[in-house]
């Protein structure tokens, strides 16, 4: 092969490695509209429309939708994350907020905020269960086998396990003081659940339904990512990113980043974390083992992004 | 406030206060006020960074407080010509970067209808020279639910917030610009 040849299929390889970056699907709640980045080059595509002040986001694992709520406007929005379209809106009674889809894509599930309730939605018939979760429903995270549910009932200081078969509740589990954002590890093994009033992070054994312990993190912690056996924890006062080890809970780093950062992810290869910052309104990508800041990326304004809102591109 | 104004203050008062105590509305607020000095940063540091003296806000006749300036441990209480209180705590402090923040951790509605507002105060050095002062805060409205009554909008909220943020910036420029 020539050594214009090997350029071409050097470039091209580059070409579509670029093009397979994952993206971050960022409800901004100010300017009310979705902000998808292509997280390659950390640069923003145009923003979508979605109304109703939308605060959380989950985008399904095969990586066709993603669903967003709009607590104000009372409704969740259908998004097809390919087409970059909105298919349309399912009416929900109360604010939703924290949101979570089953690993088949198959079910929703959607915490109201000011009400006690989780619902467990089908997005194409709109049939919808409910159950109890206690005081201020927040963040929701499904299992990976898809057999539970584990939501945070904020004001209850409490993390809720429900059965997803029956979509009944089989255990409570005390935390911290305000449990918020709630991640699972992808063994399926841990939860974490950042308690913004303690200002820490308690892990939960999942197969014990018990407490293992809590990590100290910064001043109100928001949100958790996990990435190469560490925890990345936004504290949305403090100002920084909170990192420590994720089987032993010791500190490893503290990581200063935008104003008021709240939701945390993780790229697919476990390399880079993302940061959403509400008031300086950019998303920025963080090194997972070097702790350097790599890129930022701009966002609408007051973007929450409360959930996972990495996709993952085929 | 007549009989019936009183009763119905009070009837709003319980039915929010359950709600008030421990949740928030959906969607945080910003405000971000700025104003610039013709005086040196650290003679406005001076002023704004003394964390137990909130005299230079229009309307503080008195504050009374503990701590200092240590984050976490700093509180105060402002006592305001109306007959109101608000209740405060700091909870980061800066001296090298002339910036602090705080929050509030108890006011009533009547005084400033907000929930779990947090406000940094910066002071950093103008380019003409002098010095500018940013007042920028994160709240929520006061109603937690959806529908929330007239006078406990995100709209009110924001407005009583700019204008606090805009009457204290002026009266601090003024201050320090006079001494």
């Amino acid at each position: 092969m020539s050594l214009r040849a090997l350029a071409v299929v050097f470039l091209a390889s580059l070409l579509v490695g670029a093009a397979r970056a994952d993206e971050a699907f960022i409800p901004n709640q100010s300017s009310d509209d979705l902000t998808i980045v292509d997280l390659g080059a950390m640069t923003p595509g145009a923003a979508l429309p979605i109304g109703g002040k939308p605060a959380g986001i989950a985008v399904s694992r095969d990586g066709a939708r993603a669903y967003v709520t709009s607590p104000e406007g009372h409704f969740v929005s259908v998004v097809d994350a390919r087409a970059r379209r909105v298919l349309k809106r399912i009416a929900v009674d109360g604010q939703p907020f924290g949101v979570a889809v089953s690993p088949d894509g198959r079910r929703l599930y959607v915490a109201d905020m000011n009400g006690r309730e989780l619902l467990e939605i089908d997005p194409d018939s709109e049939k919808t269960r409910r159950v109890e979760i206690g005081a201020m429903p927040s963040g929701v995270a499904a299992t990976p086998d898809g057999r539970f549910v584990i939501a945070a009932a904020r004001d209850d200081n409490a993390l809720v396990v429900i059965d997803a078969e029956n979509f009944a509740r089989v255990a409570t589990i005390a935390v911290g003081r305000h449990p918020y954002g709630v991640t699972i590890d992808a063994s399926g093994r841990r939860a974490y659940t950042a308690n913004v009033e303690s200002d820490d992070v308690s892990v939960i054994d999942l197969a014990e339904r018990k407490l293992i312990g809590n990590a100290r993190v910064g001043s109100h912690p928001y949100g958790v990512a996990l990435a190469k056996g560490r925890a990345f924890v936004a504290n949305q006062y403090a100002e920084t990113v909170s990192v420590f080890d994720a089987a032993t809970l010791a500190p490893l780093a503290t990581i200063k980043v935008g104003e008021y950062p709240e939701s945390v992810g993780v790229s697919r290869d476990g390399g880079t974390i993302y940061v959403t910052n509400w008031f300086s309104n950019d998303l920025w990508s963080i090194d997972a083992e070097s702790y350097r800041i790599t890129g930022r990326a701009a966002t609408g304004d007051g973007p929450r992004a409360f959930g996972a809102f990495v996709r993952a591109v085929d | 406030m007549s009989p019936v104004a009183a009763l119905r203050a009070i009837v709003i008062a319980v039915a929010l206060s359950p709600l008030a105590a421990l949740a928030h509305g959906a969607t945080p607020q910003k405000v971000v006020e700025t104003i610039e000095i013709a005086a040196p940063p650290a003679k406005v540091w001076a002023v704004v960074g003394d964390f137990q003296d909130m005299g230079w806000l229009p309307g503080v006749v008195k504050t009374e407080g503990e701590g200092g300036v240590t984050p976490e441990i700093a509180k105060r209480r402002l006592f305001l010509a109306g007959g109101g209180v608000i209740d405060e705590r700091l909870v980061q402090y800066d001296d090298a970067a002339m910036s602090l923040r705080y929050i509030i951790e108890h006011v009533d509605f009547a005084v400033l209808p907000v929930g779990n507002l947090s406000a940094t105060l910066k002071v950093s050095p103008a380019p003409s020279g002098g010095s500018v002062v940013e007042w920028k805060s994160r709240f929520y409205r006061a109603f937690p639910g959806g529908n929330p009554p007239e006078q406990y909008t995100d709209e009110v909220a924001i407005k009583a917030v700019s204008e606090l943020f805009r009457s204290g910036l002026a009266a601090l420029k003024a201050r320090v610009e006079r001494e």
